[in-house]
């Protein structure tokens, strides 16, 4: 009777563990999603500056030519190739800023300032979802979340490689 | 960009009504944002609920524990959950900002208690302790939960990288640089003097190591005089300090705001000799926009605050036969003195509200992304994820 008792207190027990790790697991694929939506909107936002950028009198028409088809390569490149193709954008922007600076007209000198606050925003992003990524692996990793499969369908989030010095 | 009105929660772990410097940012933090239109609670133990601002609400009396070495006023229970509870539940926030949520106090109980959108900031800078491994996997779960992670200091940081495997932002606490900027000098603490802020019984603030370094510098420095502010009995400090010495020390006691401006305004030489325990360092930054040239401590903090040096004189700690030399040489060279003030000062205004406060709210937008707003957690959160999908394949 008593041996019953502790098997049924186990069993509970194992039952409430696997639910609270399915609840964590799911929070954490939400804020993998919700960070990735974030950096995606802010990734989006800095290739339209950088086309602005690329047809403003800031660029000469071989900058200009890079800069556009970094930005494009940057909007269309799926989920695999999206930071290459990001990494590139950064590096063509890089470039015209070093020296673009000191030419720079007015409205130009706004297009550059948004930017910069633009690349700041980046970082940020990209350190929350670096996290979010990092701590959902953590959690995947664990036995019982293997065992049971408590992940379901959702695929591993993958990390998001970002040369910060390039930006 | 603080163009959206939001409604935000924030949570402070420690007792309202003693001072200390995460309740001072707070609730400097709070008001700044209520400044900019935004509607903020603050949810904070207080011994006296009527002495709280209208924008504070109380969860209960705190209770006095040791933890890391001081005495912290934290809240915790049965019934402090409820209040948190309660306090969520009629909220209706669309952030929640929680502070120190790896104490045991009511940060950590709103983590555990609600869902949604949320930012934690870590205030403290402690050493690796094994007691972690022991309390890690407990806190693991509801810090996770955090949308982003702020520290104050690269210190602090560190820490949490160290004792939770997470990352963090850093943004630096907040001061209100044009305050202090608009400190008037005042004679009365001119010339040759070396000024010192804080609760001067602490051994961790290290006055006594300039007490030690006193008998050097007045052989080069004849005329030297000390000005310490800060509340505590100087009459039991003064019984340690050799007699010959002790007129140098002028004790002031507590100072209003106003009164510390005039005060990093006018003194020679702003030291800070504390031998650890700190973060941060606001008391740095408020010196730095007050246009003194500060001479402080090695210690992790303060050198990165300082900029390594760049923007105010370090010493090695608790070598005061180090720091004797370093004030020796800045008493004298009055061009590097003011050369020092002058970058310090340039460097503080990047610790204004204006821009601190900017930062904070730009992690506010990225946490709120795709969220309903706060809500009480469920953990059967899961579970309803399962018997609803059941329910679409019918």
């Amino acid at each position: 009777m008593k041996s019953g008792l502790t098997i049924g207190f186990l069993v509970l027990v194992g039952i409430w563990y696997l639910s609270f790790s399915a609840t964590r697991l799911d929070r954490l694929h939400h804020r993998v999603e919700t960070s990735w939506a974030n950096l995606d909107v802010l990734l989006q936002k800095r290739a339209a500056i950088a086309l602005e950028i690329a047809h403003s009198d800031l660029a000469d028409p071989a900058s200009s030519l890079l800069l556009t088809g970094a930005a494009y390569q940057a909007r269309d490149a799926d989920v695999k190739n999206r930071s290459m193709a990001e990494s590139g954008l950064s590096g063509a922007l890089g470039l015209l800023i070093s020296d673009g600076l000191a030419h720079a007209s007015e409205s130009e000198q706004a297009l550059l300032q948004e930017l910069s606050a633009l690349t700041a925003k980046i970082r940020v992003a990209i350190s929350i979802h670096t996290d979010a990524v990092s701590s959902t692996q953590m959690v995947r990793r664990k036995f019982v979340v293997r065992t049971f499969r408590l992940a379901g369908t959702a695929p591993l989030p993958v990390t998001y490689e970002f040369e910060s010095d390039v930006l | 960009m603080l163009t959206k009105k939001l409604k935000i929660g924030i949570v402070c772990p420690y007792g309202w009504d003693t001072p200390g410097g995460v309740q001072n940012h707070v609730r400097d933090l709070a008001e700044f944002l209520i400044s900019a239109g935004h509607s903020v609670s603050v949810l904070a133990p207080a011994i006296d609920e009527d002495q709280l601002p209208d924008y504070a609400v109380s969860a209960g009396k705190p209770i006095s524990i040791p933890y890391n070495g001081a005495i912290a006023r934290v809240l915790f229970g049965p019934i402090a959950y409820a209040r948190v509870r309660q306090w969520i539940a009629n909220g209706e926030f669309d952030l929640l900002h929680l502070h120190e949520p790896a104490i045991p106090s009511i940060s950590l109980l709103a983590c555990w208690a609600a869902e949604g959108p949320m930012v934690g900031t870590f205030h403290a800078a402690a050493k690796r302790q094994k007691v972690i491994f022991a309390i890690g996997p407990i806190l693991e779960p509801a810090i996770e939960k955090l949308s982003a992670r702020i520290a104050v200091s690269e210190a602090a940081r560190l820490t949490l990288t160290d004792h939770l495997d997470t990352d963090a932002i850093v943004v630096p606490n907040g001061i209100y640089a044009k305050r202090y900027s608009a400190g008037t000098f005042q004679e009365k603490w001119a010339g040759n003097t070396i000024g010192f802020i804080g609760r001067f019984e602490e051994p961790r603030k290290g006055l006594q190591v300039l007490v030690d370094a006193l008998p050097i510098i007045t052989r080069f420095a004849p005329d030297v005089k000390v000005f310490v502010a800060g509340p505590g009995n100087p009459k039991e400090f003064e019984k340690e300090i050799d007699p010959q010495l002790r007129d140098r020390f002028e004790f002031l006691g507590r100072i209003s705001e106003q009164e510390k401006a005039d005060f990093m305004s006018s003194v020679s030489l702003y030291v800070a000799p504390n031998t650890g325990g700190e973060s941060f360092g606001i008391i740095l930054a408020e010196a730095l926009a007050g246009g003194a040239c500060v001479v402080a401590s090695d210690i992790p903090a303060f050198d990165s605050l300082l900029g390594g040096g760049e923007f105010g004189a370090l010493f090695e700690s608790e070598n005061s036969t180090d720091l004797a030399k370093v004030v020796i040489d800045l008493l004298r060279d009055e061009n590097k003195r003011k050369e020092l003030a002058i970058a310090g000062k340039t460097h503080a205004q990047i610790f204004d509200w204006d821009v601190v406060a900017q930062q904070i709210f730009s992690i506010y937008e990225m946490a709120i992304v795709g969220g309903n707003g706060v809500s009480l957690s469920s953990d059967g959160r899961a579970w309803g994820r399962f018997l609803s999908r059941d329910e679409e394949k019918k």
